[in-house]
């Protein structure tokens, strides 16, 4: 953590708030000074802090990287073409954080459902104040900080109550990788109203080998009675860096869903802050993690029970190979009234290989009596016996490795619900696990 | 006749002990012997030996299948020359559907037989055929690899996979433990209709009950990691009656292992 790193982006969110103060509503410059005054008290994090230990954030802090205002190009229409997921639903697409209209989908929206960008809606003025923030405090880390201070693109997406969302609305956020310091910093605000349903993609993916930086930030908030379902596929090039912080705050009986599926970056961490804001929510956090070379893939996740009959279900796999690393830091804590809570967590790793690494960090803080909580952490390698069984029957080393490894990563493949995305992250499984072109040789 | 399988002076080691102390035993093409002794005598090590565990290891001894040196061959590849072990504990596979694993495995053999592969419906019709060899229902080919079978539905299964697979030698361990008598008269009505002139079997067992259904041509019996006798179909007969002890010294294993 130079000084020398934070001060380029803290010199770079300062010369954004002045390029944007005319116009701007005092409520954006406001929301945008406190988040450079939050990156300047908190500094980037060091791995002398709890939630980071271990993660080295200096990769990040110690280049400079900034946005990038793209034009549309004709080589990003086919990565957009074969990338977005097949459907007629409503799309965004961001181009290194930039929202391009003209290749996203908006119109056809059913009625009760709107999707705007952040920017266009930030330029008419919408008051979007009781929105933008409501979940993600800039005080949470430097990296929710820089994304307020650079507030500008992103997306607005609110159901009306009652509404039932037909199709995902899907956010597909393009680094291109060809210049090579881009930041993206897009801030995407979810309003589910009472008894709603929808369901979320946001693909962050490479079109092409390169050094960029997604700082990303989601606020979901979900009324009485909502159905959301959150799915993440971070699939960008592994020189590229992703911090993504998902926020979600549940409503009385509401149900919220999170699947990430962590694939790509040189080093990528996904953050989860969930929060019971009402009696009777049920939430599942589902993460699979899959890392090979250098990569370094980070979760982090935190439960807040803070209401009582609250219900949660967490689940997150890693598979680790040659000098992968992968942490699993998940925070749960049962507030003192929150009785009744029934919480579940468990973090699975494999290591395919003698250098692979993983962390398991399981973390409660119960402090109501009358709850069910159970948690577990394993870190393992493939089962020899089961390995032998296969080969016994004339399948080699290398494709029983595969088969193995693969049906580890199904349990949480599997359970993505959205059969488009599924076949998606397979098909890009089958490519990246290990054991599946040499068996077939 | 040359025979398919020979094994000369096999000494075994696990976990620092010697297990298998020098076993010699000739299998001939199409014959079936039953390999009989108490608890813990080895015969489970020699399954293990044969089918290319590693965690057994060799300190003596060799052994030519089809004319060629079993011990050097990798799993896989004894499984393309045609050796099968139906194990005494079949492994729990989560997430991995029986029925890809067992095309996988036809088909990588296959390919090193230079033939085309089955597809995944010419596969699900050969599939269809064999289970009703040994009354497998078609619920347990879309099933993980024996996940949550019982001990008799995982013993068909091993069968099936036989019977799909197509062996020149079958070793058979225990496959009759744990089965009640409906399910021993399937399952030995299956090894049965599997038995060829092409097709040698070690039948490894415990009991001579299975070997009321499964008549071997010979029948040896393994002690305390030895043969100490053979001879026909009449010797298991014997063993049932007078027990083990009545081998002798040194024959009586330790009983009823878990
Ligand atoms: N993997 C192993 N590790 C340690 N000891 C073993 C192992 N496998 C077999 N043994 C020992 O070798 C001997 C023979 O075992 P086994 O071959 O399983 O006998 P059987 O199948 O005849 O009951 C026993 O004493 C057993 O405890
Ligand atoms: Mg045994």
């Amino acid at each position: 953590m130079t000084d020398v790193g934070l001060q380029h982006y803290l010199d770079l969110a300062e010369r954004f708030q002045a390029e944007r103060a005319a116009g701007a509503p005092a409520w954006l410059r406001a929301f945008r000074q406190e988040g450079i005054a939050q990156l300047a008290r908190q500094g980037f994090p060091t791995s002398k802090l709890e939630d980071w230990k271990y993660t080295n954030v200096s990769p990040i802090s110690g280049q400079s990287f900034s946005p990038v205002r793209t034009v549309h190009e004709a080589g990003v229409e086919a990565a957009v073409a074969r990338l977005a997921l097949p459907g007629t639903g409503p799309l965004l697409v961001f181009v290194d954080g930039w929202y391009v209209r003209e290749l996203s989908r908006l119109e056809g929206l059913p009625a009760g459902l709107t999707v705007r960008s952040l920017r266009e809606a930030l330029q008419d003025g919408e008051p979007l104040e009781a929105l933008v923030g409501s979940r993600a405090r800039a005080d949470a880390s430097a990296f929710t900080a820089l994304n307020a201070a650079l507030l500008e693109e992103g997306a607005v997406v609110r159901v009306a109550p009652g509404t039932v969302c037909p199709e995902p609305v899907q956010f597909l956020f393009l680094s291109r990788g060809d210049t090579h310091v881009a930041l993206a910093s897009p801030r995407v605000v979810v309003r589910a109203g009472d008894n709603s349903e929808l369901t979320l993609v946001e693909s962050y993916v490479g079109a092409a080998p390169g050094v960029s930086f997604t700082n990303a930030v989601t606020e979901v908030v979900l009324g009485t009675g909502a159905r959301v379902t959150h799915l993440k596929l971070q699939a960008e090039s592994e020189t590229a860096f992703h911090i993504g912080g998902l926020h979600a705050e549940l409503g009385r009986d509401s149900r919220f869903a999170s699947h990430i599926i962590s694939l790509g970056g040189a080093l990528a961490r996904n953050e989860v802050h969930s929060v019971f804001g009402a009696e009777g929510g049920e939430c599942t956090l589902q993460g699979l993690y899959v890392g090979h070379g250098t990569q370094h893939l980070d979760n982090w996740t935190n439960l807040d029970h803070a209401h009582p009959r609250c219900s949660s279900r967490e689940l997150y796999k890693g598979v680790l190979d040659d000098k992968a690393r992968g942490t699993f830091h998940g925070k749960v804590l049962v507030r003192p009234d929150a009785q009744q809570t029934d919480s579940r967590q468990s973090n699975r790793n494999l290591l395919l290989s003698e250098a692979a690494m993983a962390d398991a960090r399981p973390q409660l803080e119960i402090l109501a009596d009358d709850v069910k909580c159970a948690h577990g952490a394993t870190v393992g390698r493939l089962d020899e016996q089961a390995l032998f069984y296969l080969r016994s029957r004339g399948i080699s080393r290398a494709e029983a490795e595969s088969l193995l490894t693969h049906a580890f990563a199904k349990e949480v493949v599997g359970a993505v619900p959205l059969a488009s995305l599924r076949d998606q992250v397979e098909a890009l499984l089958a490519r990246k696990l290990p054991g599946a072109k040499e068996g077939r040789a | 006749m040359k025979p398919l399988l020979s094994i000369k002076g096999l000494h075994v080691r696990v976990a620092g002990r010697e297990v298998l102390k020098g076993i010699d035993l000739e299998l001939m093409p199409g014959e079936v012997h039953a390999i009989m002794g108490p608890n813990g005598s080895g015969k489970s090590t020699l399954s293990q030996v044969l089918s290319g565990r590693d965690t057994y290891e060799v300190t003596k001894g060799e052994v030519l299948f089809d004319g060629k040196d079993l011990l050097s061959m990798q799993p896989e590849e004894r499984a393309h020359a045609g050796v099968f072990m139906a194990f005494q504990y079949p492994v729990e596979i989560p997430g991995v559907g029986n029925l890809h694993f067992l095309r996988t495995a036809l088909n990588a053999r296959r390919r090193t037989e230079g033939k085309e592969e089955l597809d995944a419906m010419d596969f699900l019709q050969l599939a269809r055929e064999k289970s009703k060899l040994v009354q497998l229902d078609q619920a347990f080919m879309q099933r993980s690899v024996n996940e949550g079978f019982s001990g008799g539905e995982k013993k068909r299964n091993e069968i099936f996979q036989m019977a799909v697979l197509e062996p020149k030698l079958a070793i058979l361990d225990e496959t009759d433990s744990g089965l009640d008598i409906d399910a021993l008269r399937i399952v030995s009505g299956g090894i049965n209709a599997l038995r060829s002139a092409e097709r040698s079997m070690l039948v490894i067992t415990h009991y001579q009950r299975l070997l009321e259904y499964v008549v071997p041509d010979k029948v040896s019996v393994l002690a305390n990691g030895r043969i100490v006798s053979t001879g026909g179909k009449e010797l298991a007969l014997e063993l049932e009656k007078k027990g083990y002890a009545w081998l002798g010294q040194g024959a009586g294993g330790k009983e009823a292992r878990p």
